[in-house]
Order: structure tokens, then sequence, then C-alpha cells
């Protein structure tokens, strides 16, 4: 009885992008996710770049929709994908901005989020998750990946992927922190 | 040993430093989950042990910050450092760097243009140069280089700093412990373990960090070592910090020579979940 309890508990959900509101509404701290589909990837050097895009209105002129995406923040190289941390001022200042006017609804990467950065992904319906850092494994979950802004910046460019099954678990929903 | 094939040897290493978890540290990881009470932190740890599986049959690296080469060289007395040997071994990384890949982070241009990041990045992946290289002189009869690739994530939550010790172990531990914590539960990519130098200089110091990590092992800890490990877990940061028991695995801590002062030189760096990523290699014949 106690292992069906334990199992029910530590369920894996499986996540495809893009993310509905009804979706995120399911999600509960702890949740162990597995995320599946378009994802797009960007960090320090770029995020603030493509929240700058979204202010002015022109990410679709650049081809990038992300009403309901993940963004993951990682860098992009032949090495692979892995998580940096999101607690950096660049990348959580990035957070509420991308979910309020560009419509992200899972931020992917690794540490503590700030109280007021929490409180308002719940204002806008989006959650933040972490995944660790298990870049051999993610490889092998990487279909395809594609450069979609900001060239330039070589491993620090936007990116967008294919993934199937990123493993990641809820760190921040409706308000609610695992740190905490 | 040939130019050709110390090259070789040398790109071979930097590859399984950066793909493959030692048998000690398998077993390190191991005995972890079995003691892991939190089970969010044991499935990140199993999802980490399953990581350095996947990197080791493809040869992939276990992160992709693949991290800056440092080179320690063990230098027995029969053998000598040629100039030929030195640009073995940097071709050999470079070698290895374009076989891994590694990530290509190396920044272009003059002082300014590098410290700011305003030079852009080189696509090279061995274009990143190695660390000054560190030798040790030993009495065994070896030519023996370790290859150790250092990550961001440690470097930047790591430090070099004075301890005024008033005569007693018990005060340089309370400080490494509290440095120890604060790191842990910062990094993101716990559990870690602790590589800690302590010297009369900084250079001494972080020389004997890097030294800690190219010897410690997970199956010999020092007393003192145990302790350090043992404090630090009692925060419970566990692993992503998610909280549970084990926040490091280990602690590897040289000790140099000490001068007669109230101050200690500690550099302390709490390696990732991956790190340390060290592969060592004989370098002459045998």
């Amino acid at each position: 009885m106690v292992t069906l309890v334990a199992k029910s508990l530590f369920e894996t959900k499986d996540l495809h992008t893009p993310l509905h509101p009804e979706t995120i509404r399911d999600l509960q701290v702890g949740d162990r996710v597995e995320i599946s589909g378009t994802i797009y990837c960007g960090r320090d050097a770029v995020l603030p770049k493509i929240v700058s895009m979204a202010k002015a209105g022109d990410l679709a002129k650049a081809g990038l929709h992300l009403e309901g995406s993940v963004i993951f923040h990682s860098a992009v190289s032949p090495a692979g994908v892995g998580p940096t941390s999101s607690n950096k001022l660049e990348i959580e200042g990035c957070i509420v901005p991308l979910s309020r006017i560009a419509g992200v609804k899972l931020h992917l990467g690794k540490g503590s989020l700030n109280e007021g950065t929490v409180r308002s992904l719940k204002e806008h319906e989006s959650v933040y998750a972490i995944i660790p850092p298990v870049s051999a494994l993610l490889r092998s979950k990487t279909v395809k990946s594609e450069c979609v802004a900001f060239q330039e910046l070589g491993m620090e460019a936007f990116y967008r992927l294919e993934v199937h099954g990123y493993p990641a678990i809820i760190a921040a929903a409706h308000g609610e922190s695992i740190y905490s | 040993m040939e130019y050709r094939q110390i090259r070789k040897r040398v790109a071979e290493a930097l590859v399984r430093a950066s793909s493959t978890f030692r048998p000690d540290q398998i077993e390190a990881w191991e005995e972890a989950i079995s003691s892991e009470v939190n089970p969010h932190a044991a499935w990140v740890m199993k999802l980490i042990v399953e990581n350095s599986q996947v990197a080791a049959v493809n040869s992939t690296p276990l992160c992709d910050d693949t991290g800056i080469p440092h080179l320690l060289l063990e230098l027995g007395p029969q053998h000598a450092i040629t100039s030929e040997l030195l640009s073995a071994v940097e071709e050999g990384i470079a070698q290895g760097l374009r076989l891994l890949p590694g990530r290509p982070m190396a920044i272009c241009g003059e002082d300014v243009d590098r410290l700011d990041q305003s030079g852009g990045l080189d696509v090279d992946p061995s274009a990143v140069l190695s660390a000054p290289l560190l030798v040790k002189r030993v009495k065994e009869d070896v030519l023996r280089l370790h290859v150790l690739l250092e990550g961001g994530g440690p470097a930047i939550r790591g430090r070099c700093y004075r301890i005024f010790h008033q005569h007693k172990w018990e005060v340089l531990r309370g400080q490494i412990v509290e440095w120890g914590i604060e790191a842990v539960s910062l990094i993101g990519c716990s559990p870690c373990t602790l590589a800690i130098g302590i010297g009369r200089s900084h250079y001494e110091a972080a020389a004997l960090m890097v030294e800690a990590q190219v010897f410690g092992s997970y199956y010999k800890q020092s007393s003192l070592e145990d302790e350090i490990t043992q404090m630090v877990n009692q925060a419970g940061i566990g692993a992503l910090g998610l909280g549970g028991e084990m926040s490091v695995l280990a602690t590897y801590m040289k000790v140099g020579p000490q001068r007669a002062s109230g101050v200690r030189i500690v550099c302390l760096r709490p390696c990732c979940c991956v790190e340390p990523r060290v592969a060592s290699i004989e370098l002459a014949d045998t």
C-alpha cells in the first residue's frame, strides 16, 4: 500500500509544447515532468535582447512565436546543453517579462528564484522547473537544434530545439517554491 | 615516447576526463544514493549516474561546460621536461578539445575585448587554452600527466582568502565549513566534492587545491576531510539544493608547508556533481 502511494506521488507527467493554461494549472511544486516538443534556449547574453524584441513587438517579425513555450536557460554548443543558474541577474530579470509579454509558460534552469519572481509567475500562469545537469543524457534526447536569433553570440545565441523527454521537476508554481 | 604518440594519449585523456566517472567516483555516488532520504534528491542523483553511463558509452561530455584544461605533470628523477614534450602536450589538448568536442568558449581580442566579452567567441573548441602547467617532482620513476577540466560554476562559488587560525584547527575548520555551505547552497549542481588547498600564498593554496583534486580519492578520506564533509552535510542542502543528506560526497584537502604566522591562506573549490574531471596518463616508455 505504501509503495503504491509513493509511486503515485512521484509519477512523471508528460508535457508537450506548446503548453496550455490548463496544463500549467495542473502542475504542482515537486511534480516530476518530461518535456517534449519545441523548446527555446538562451541565457544571460541573449535573453535581455529577446525581452527587448518582445517589448517592441518584433518577435513575430523574426519568426519567434513564444506563446505556450518553454525557455531553457542554457548555452547551445557542440558540447551539448545544460542548465545555467536561473538566478543570475540578467536571466531572472527576463523571466517575468517573457511570461507577461511573450506568453512563455515554463522557464527551465537551475537554482532558486526570489519570492517576487515566484509570485509574478503565478500572476502570469507560468511555472519554473529545474533540470539536472545531465548533458550527455540530454544530448540523447535532443532531436534537432537550430540558431534562430542573434547568431553572432555563438553558443550564447537564441536557439530552438526539438526534444524528447527532458526530465525536470517543478520548482515554482502557483506562488509556491520547492526551496521555501 | 614519440611526439605523435604523446599527442594522441593526451587527446584521449582529455576526452576520458570529460566523459567518464572513475571507479571510486561511481562507488561514492552509489553509496550516496543509498543514503539519501529525500526522494527528489535521490531522483536527481540517479539521473546524474545515468548521465555518466551515457557519457561513458558515447564518449560525450558529462557536462556542456567542458571546462578549462588544467595540467599537472609528475616528474620522476630519470625524466626531463623538454620544449618538444610541452608542444606535444599542448597539441594533444587542442586535439582532445576538437575530438570531444569541447565548448567553443574562448573570447577573442585584446585585454579589454576579452574582459567585457566584446571580442566575440572563437568557434574553434581548441582555442580554449590550458591554465599554466603545474609540475611536481616525485621520487617514483614516472613522467605522468594529469588532465583536469575545471568548469565555470565552481569557479564562481569558490574562493581563495586568508583565515586567522588562532592556533586552532577548529577555527580553520569552522570557516572552511561556513564557506563550503555557502558555496554548495549557491552552486545549483550539488552534491559537490570540496577541493581545498591550504598554503602560504594565494598561488600556493590554489596549486594545492588543484593537487587535491588530482590525488584525492573517495576511497580514502582523512579524519580532517571527514569532519568537513560531515559538517557541511549537516546543512541539509542536498542535490540541486532540494534538501537531503548528501550535499557533498567527500572533501579533498591538501595541506602544504605553512609559515610562522597567525594566517593561513585557504583556497576552496566546490567541485560540481560531474567533477573532479580528471584522467591520468604515462608519457614515458615503460
